[in-house]
């Protein structure tokens, strides 16, 4: 049965087409474009997984932080190691880090790590976290040639040089190469479409990888501000990394990120496939991201999250940054002030009281809503280890 | 001592391969690097080029990701003939006697035959050939993504050995007379035998490389993911001094007897003498430089976001250029002109 879900959150207002072609300042006044109605449609006959977001343990993160997981940029694969192990251990209460991969990965799937290398090499999923993923998969009994390590562009995982450093045997795939005309590499039957600031293409294809190759996901997210967003985490490394034609969402100063995030992660066979989410926190960005390499915004705090649950974890990377911008007299990502807004990209790049966008991180909880998981901190079971 | 030697088709205005040619100096022949004034021509690709180009007798051989060989008319900007290959490619091509050869995506190497523009043979290994295919000896050498080093005949592509040091290949190795160099995903820099492939030694570094050595006066050149050059010695792999830059290291070097240069991720262009390591100069050179540079006789070109070239003695800017941005390609340098590969797929002659 074809899974086909109509989103009818508003239609094309009048507003998003007075603000094209206009200076970015001035657009910065101009109000919000309404929402248009958004169609999804999800993989035909897909049957979801009780595995699938917000998972075996929704509302539960557990953070560990070592200082000397990263020391002078340089990551410890011991340590990794280590603070993996402990993180799966809390979150799954399973003593041997084997029994708890087994609860969502069995030796027959065919497991993606989705990995997040935009704005590499200064911060990115880090090889050292990645590989002690592809080892845990390789305890639970899964070939290193059923192991996908993946993003949408190739050019990206070159730069962060994840082909030289992973494993021999486990596949490593960039989607899309953004320059090419062929291998678009994009399931055609599955797909958001919205018009949202008057484009010709409105269609926005889902990974054929995730679509049709792999039968788990492994989510590993980095923890980073984001120009549009507010901050990418889990849900939206799972979304606009899965789904192609995503840049058109942003148009300055204005970003439809919210809500297309959570409802991109809703739909079939991705929900049912991103089964566990482990936010690499060596690194954190609080300012210029994704892209920035500025050594200036980016701290190492050591830090590892594992959980289900994709809503809390994004809520409590957005608290951490936030705090970090407060301890640096930063702007909350909240903030909407025209004054602030910029088309200078080194302006931007150089100054964390600019930006690109007005930030979008209700996205988090507009995805709670949706029933992807828990995004009051309250409520969330938070086990700092 | 590690001896190398020329292709013996080497013309003057020929770079049949990565870096050059086997020596990898990275230039040609001592020369004055001009100030180009403009565009000659530009040739699109139609796909990302993420490997650098090569030249012999008139011809830029260029390979796009999209699996093409490009044969493109250096007078004209034209193309002469076209191979397409099964499956993407993102290894330089090199050249040798009338063949050129390239690593493929689908685990295979090829050897087109230039006159007749068609298949010789096909060399194959279990994942991708990043690596550019290096021919000594009638011997072409080349690593793959399975983490084998391979040795075939090059008149034939008939296995001679294989070789399995641990760690994916994606390092281009360098080949003296007796002896091979490369490095390893494993994070080890090995030698090996040429004739047998036994390995004579493997020393560690802190990460895994996927930079390509060279090798002059007996040192092996090389840099890691682990943020650091290594200077070898070339008969025992001790380290004879190493430097520590700001991030990882994807870029190769280029050398000459006294001086070398390499990128870094933290995008500076750093120079050293070579037998001591003294940094001569390190010089931002883009956000992010995962190329290699190439020496031209008083000058240090590299292409990262966009092409600049770097005074040698000083590491100044003499002059830079806001196109072809690169991550692995490198500029040409032949005669009166510049020819360089972006990522975007555009091919420039400059002059």
């Amino acid at each position: 049965m074809d899974r086909r879900t109509f989103v009818k959150i508003g239609c094309i207002g009048s507003a998003s087409l007075l603000v094209e072609g206009l200076d970015p300042m001035m657009r910065a006044d101009a109000v919000p474009p309404a929402l248009p109605a958004i169609e999804l449609h999800g993989l035909p006959g897909y049957r979801p997984s009780p595995l699938g977001i917000p998972g075996l343990f929704p509302g539960r993160v557990v953070e560990v932080r070592d200082p000397n997981a990263i020391v002078r940029n340089r990551i410890s694969q011991p340590i990794v190691r280590r603070l993996l192990n402990q993180t799966m251990a809390e979150l799954t209460g399973q003593k041997s880090p084997k029994d708890a991969w087994a609860m969502f990965i069995d030796p027959k799937d065919v497991v993606g790590i989705k990995i997040n290398p935009s704005g590499a090499p200064a911060c990115c999923s880090s090889p050292e976290v990645v590989r002690e993923i592809i080892s845990s998969l390789q305890a639970v009994g899964v070939p290193r040639q059923n192991i996908f390590v993946y993003d949408r562009y190739a050019y990206e995982i070159d730069v962060g040089s994840y082909q030289a450093l992973l494993p021999v045997g486990v596949r490593i795939v960039g989607i899309q190469d953004a320059f090419s005309n062929v291998g678009t590499g994009y399931e055609p039957t599955v797909y958001c479409d919205a018009a949202f600031f008057g484009e010709w293409e409105t269609r926005s294809f889902m990974a054929s990888i995730v679509a049709n190759d792999v039968t788990k996901i492994i989510n590993v997210p980095t923890m980073k501000d984001h120009s549009a967003s507010g901050v990418t985490g889990a849900l939206k490394n799972l979304a606009y990394g899965t789904f192609n034609n995503v840049g058109r969402t942003h148009r300055a100063p204005h970003s439809f990120t919210n809500p297309l995030v959570g409802l991109m992660c809703t739909v079939e066979p991705l929900r049912s496939k991103a089964v566990l989410h482990i936010m690499d926190g060596m690194r954190q960005v609080w300012h210029g991201g994704p892209l920035t390499q500025v050594q200036d915004f980016i701290e190492q705090p050591g830090l590892l999250l594992v959980s289900t649950d994709p809503v809390a974890m994004d809520t409590v990377e957005l608290e951490a940054i936030e705090q970090t911008r407060r301890e640096h007299g930063a702007p909350s990502v909240w903030q909407h002030d025209p004054a602030s807004i910029t088309s200078d990209n080194n302006l931007f790049f150089h100054d964390a009281s600019r930006n690109l966008f007005f930030r979008q991180p209700g996205h988090i909880a507009a995805a709670g809503k949706l029933g992807l998981g828990v995004s009051d901190l309250k409520l969330i079971d938070r086990r700092i280890l | 001592m590690i001896l190398t030697e020329t292709n013996s088709h080497d013309g003057p205005r020929d770079w049949p391969a990565l870096l050059a040619g086997n020596a990898r100096a990275g230039r040609q022949n001592p020369r004055q690097l001009r100030w180009p004034e403009k565009a000659i021509w530009q040739f699109r690709a139609g796909s990302a080029v993420r490997s650098a180009p090569v030249l012999d007798a008139g011809l830029l051989y260029v390979t796009a990701v999209n699996g093409v060989l490009h044969a493109i008319d250096t007078a004209s900007g034209t193309e002469t003939w076209k191979f397409e290959a099964g499956g993407q490619i993102h290894s330089t091509p090199s050249l040798y006697g009338n063949m050129v050869l390239f690593g493929c995506d689908n685990g295979s190497v090829y050897a087109l035959d230039c006159n007749s523009r068609k298949k010789l043979w096909e060399a194959k290994s279990s994942a991708e050939v990043w690596s550019s295919p290096v021919i000594r000896n009638g011997t072409v050498f080349f690593g793959s993504a399975d983490g084998k080093i391979y040795a075939v005949d090059a008149e034939t592509g008939s296995p001679k050995w294989s070789q399995e040091p641990g760690g994916r290949i994606y390092s281009t190795i360098f080949a003296g007379i007796h002896q091979l160099y490369v490095g390893s995903g494993d994070g080890k820099v090995y030698s090996l035998d040429a004739a047998s492939g036994k390995i004579l030694w493997g020393t560690q570094t802190g990460n895994g490389i996927d930079s390509s050595p060279a090798v002059a006066d007996n040192v092996v050149l090389i840099g890691s993911e682990d943020f650091f050059v290594y200077a070898l010695d070339a008969d025992s792999g001790e380290v004879r001094w190493k430097h520590e830059t700001g991030l990882g290291i994807s870029s190769s070097p280029a050398i000459t007897e006294d001086f070398a240069a390499i990128g870094s991720k933290d995008g500076f262009l750093y120079a050293f003498e070579l037998q001591t390591g003294k940094l001569r100069w390190k010089t931002l050179v883009g956000e992010v430089v995962t190329a290699p540079p190439v020496i031209a006789d008083e000058a240090v070109c590299i292409q990262s976001s966009g092409t600049v070239a770097l005074n040698q003695s000083n590491g100044k800017v003499l002059w830079q250029a806001a196109l072809a941005g690169a991550i692995q390609s490198v500029p040409v340098l032949a005669g009166d002109s510049i020819y360089l590969a972006s990522l975007s797929g555009e091919i420039y002659a400059l002059r």
